[in-house]
């Protein structure tokens, strides 16, 4: 089983990830701010993570950095509200940029391109 | 006999009474009394000639048969009156009958008396009566007495003189005050036509101007052409004598009359102003009176229109006139109009009085046209200055909704992604039990309601997506980019679309496009609202063209032109006012952002927008693109 980590501030939107991943068939674990989502990431192997941007203690594109530092090769994709990152070149590091929607099948579909990459 | 005593007595009388009133009838009848009592006479009469000169009216008398009045003409040179006025000499004729210079007038009797002294009344060189005195005896008219009603004529010159100054005076009063009231309901009207009406009306009436008939022209400048604007007068002879007695009753408040005959527009319907508003004169044709009044800005008077060489047999025809005037209206050195009157109903001859009148009444025309061609090209201005304010405000209204809307949008974004995400997830359990359930109508219920607000946030989620692409059409990332890759990709979204719609899709590429500075994802936003509208109003079918061109000779900026063309049945006027205006929309589920998008991306572009409505057909949009960055072709 796939182990997905969802790093997002708004507590509903992890439940949602969680909830629509797991029916997808992945391990879910979820972080609700930069601190938590660096714990999980040191005490497990995910094989793919996804950062929201916009959190109040550290940005989703600083903890990218992070991460990409450390596990280059595990895929991260960025969700934001909107496609406003889209022209930040630092963005370029992840492997995938979603624009949040209620609709999460892009974001499926996202997943299952970086794993089969 | 009179003594000098007595002759003095009657001169200071007379004097007295000459001086005390400026009613000229009430001073010859106290005149004649005084003559009658003091002089000892049978009889005395007092004449006055006619304007002319031709007649001698009896105004006063004493001791004839007939009432002093102007029923009593007698001819000049005819009889010893006639001959005094005549020779301007004064006759005492002791046996005034044996004078072969007696004409006997049956309505005066004069044969009744036998001496007679009769005297001219003289004033500027010019005999303007006479005065008679009649004794039944035979009498030798002393020098005394001659001198006495000579010294009385003068009197009478006097009294005559003032009396005919007081009349001027009255009049000119009487006109100052028509032209007041006149002037005052001009000013009070901002509309041309009335204030047109008001003056032409004080050209024909009695009081004013006192022509039968007016007709004004006005100068066209489009046609280069003089044409009817407006006639005043009666239908008809019989229509005249009713509308003069109406205008004679009313004139006690001409203000007030003149303002309400304006608003009733009654004058419009009068067949006399449809047949002058159906004239028209080419300026630049065949010479006549009216177009030579209105190039040589000169006033004509024409006495006898058959005589002048401007007035041809059928300008007499169609207009029926005899005698007539034309005069310009001038303004600025620029001719408006001409003014045309004449007296085609009463056939007077048309006085200095009247033409020094209607010039004044022309100069006032001349006024109100101005005044109301300045006021109208204010109201043009102010409107522009509005228009230019209402784009002003929608510009800012712009930016405001640009900055404000991507921070709510960012907002409102999470939680509506978890509505939206757990209705959908809703909506999927309540289908898994509701199949297990079928029995539980409730469930069913609960399935559609979860579809509602997973549709109802898709909406949402689209608007905050055109919100946003708004807020960001301003900045661009240009490219090198050929537009028909642009539309070919867009045409590959919908081409299914189309298809399951019956839409016809015809694509017309321009040969050798020359590379634009585009964005391309804008751009490409643009073509996907335009083909989105066009798919939604051709839902039951239609023929949907696009076709891109390149006009390299076509004046600068050189361009790429991109037409398209849908059956779709166009836009309805009202909507299609608005159609660039954001938030407006005619679809009952649209964010009303997507052709506003349109244009601030195509003008982002340097380039323009513009749709031709055909309603009941279609519409065609026309998208022209420079080649050059706007930026660039501003520095050259």
């Amino acid at each position: 089983m796939k182990k997905v980590l969802v790093v997002d501030d708004e507590e509903n939107i992890r439940l949602l990830y969680r909830e629509e991943l797991e029916d997808e068939g992945y391990e879910v674990v979820v972080a609700g701010n930069a601190k938590e989502a660096l714990e999980a990431f040191h005490s497990t192997d995910f094989d793919v993570i996804t950062l929201d941007i916009k959190m109040p203690d550290m940005d989703g594109i600083e903890l990218l950095r992070i991460i990409k530092e450390e596990k280059k090769e595990i895929p991260v994709i960025l969700c934001s509200a909107y496609g406003r990152y889209k022209q930040d070149f630092r963005i370029w590091a992840s492997d995938a940029y979603v624009v949040k929607s209620a609709d999460l099948d892009e974001l499926k579909l996202t997943i299952r391109q970086v794993l089969a990459a | 006999m009179i003594d000098d005593h007595l002759g003095l007595e009657i001169l200071k009388e007379i004097a007295r009474i000459a001086s005390s009133t400026l009613d000229l009838d009430e001073t010859l009848e106290k005149i004649i009394r005084v003559i009658q009592n003091k002089m000892r006479i049978d009889a005395s009469a007092i004449y006055l000639a006619d304007d002319p000169g031709n007649l001698l009216h009896l105004r006063a008398s004493s001791g004839l048969p007939v009432e002093a009045s102007g029923h009593v003409k007698l001819e000049l040179g005819k009889g010893v009156t006639g001959w005094v006025a005549e020779h301007k000499r004064t006759l005492a004729l002791p046996e005034a009958m044996q004078d072969p210079r007696f004409v006997h007038f049956p309505e005066i009797q004069e044969e009744r008396f036998v001496s007679m002294l009769s005297v001219p009344i003289l004033f500027d060189d010019a005999c303007i009566g006479v005065i008679n005195v009649h004794t039944l005896d035979r009498r030798d008219f002393s020098a005394v007495e001659t001198a006495i009603v000579e010294t009385i004529a003068n009197q009478v010159a006097g009294a005559l003189r003032n009396a005919l100054l007081f009349h001027n005076s009255q009049r000119l009063l009487k006109e100052q005050s028509i032209l007041y009231d006149i002037s005052l309901a001009v000013q009070t009207t901002l509309k041309l036509e009335h204030g047109l009406w008001v003056i032409l009306s004080g050209i024909t009436m009695g009081e004013a101007g006192g022509f039968n008939r007016a007709m004004l022209f006005l100068v066209n400048e489009k046609t280069q052409s003089l044409d009817g604007e407006m006639g005043i007068g009666p239908d008809s002879p019989e229509d005249a004598s009713r509308i003069w007695a109406e205008w004679g009753k009313k004139n006690i408040d001409l203000l007030n009359w003149i303002m309400i005959e304006a608003d009733r527009d009654e004058f419009k319907h009068s067949k006399f102003n449809r047949f002058v508003c159906s004239l028209s004169f080419p300026l630049g044709g065949e010479r006549n009176i009216l177009t030579e009044t209105a190039l040589q800005k000169q006033p004509f008077v024409v006495t006898d229109p058959r005589q002048h060489h401007l007035v041809s047999q059928e300008f007499i025809e169609t207009l029926g006139i005899e005698a007539f005037a034309t005069v310009p209206l001038v303004a600025h050195e620029t001719t408006l109009g001409v003014i045309l009157v004449d007296n085609r109903y009463n056939r007077r001859p048309i006085t200095q009085e009247q033409l020094r009148l209607l010039t004044r009444f022309t100069t006032h025309a001349s006024w109100v046209i101005e005044n109301t061609r300045l006021f109208s090209k204010l109201l043009d201005t102010n409107q522009e200055l509005l228009s230019t304010k209402e784009q002003l405000i929608e510009k800012e209204k712009l930016a405001a909704l640009g900055e404000v809307s991507a921070e709510v949008a960012h907002e409102i974004k999470n939680p509506l992604v978890s509505i939206g995400g757990f209705a959908r997830r809703l909506e999927d359990k309540l289908k898994i039990i509701s199949a297990q359930h079928a029995e539980i109508a409730d469930l069913k219920k609960a399935v559609e309601y979860s579809n509602i607000i997973h549709n109802e946030v898709d909406r949402l989620e689209q608007l905050l997506k055109n919100i946003l692409l708004y807020s960001q059409a301003g900045t661009l990332q240009r490219g090198d980019t050929n537009i028909n890759e642009i539309i070919e990709d867009v045409i590959s979204i919908f081409k299914s679309g189309f298809y399951g719609r019956n839409i016809n899709l015809n694509y017309h590429p321009g040969d050798r496009l020359p590379p634009i500075q585009l964005d391309r994802q804008k751009i490409r936003q643009v073509f996907i609202n335009l083909f989105y509208n066009a798919m939604d109003c051709m839902s039951e079918g239609g023929e949907f063209s696009i076709e891109t061109r390149a006009h390299p000779q076509d004046g600068p900026p050189e361009h790429v032109t991109v037409r398209i063309n849908d059956t779709g049945g166009g836009i309805p006027e009202e909507a299609f006012q608005n159609i660039f205006n954001p938030f407006f929309t005619t679809k009952s589920s649209g964010t009303g952002l997507g052709l506003s998008i349109c244009r601030k991306i195509i003008e982002g572009h340097g380039g323009t927008i513009h749709i031709v409505n055909n309603i009941g057909t279609g519409i065609t949009i026309y998208i022209h693109l420079p080649l050059q960055k706007p930026a660039d072709y501003y520095k050259n």
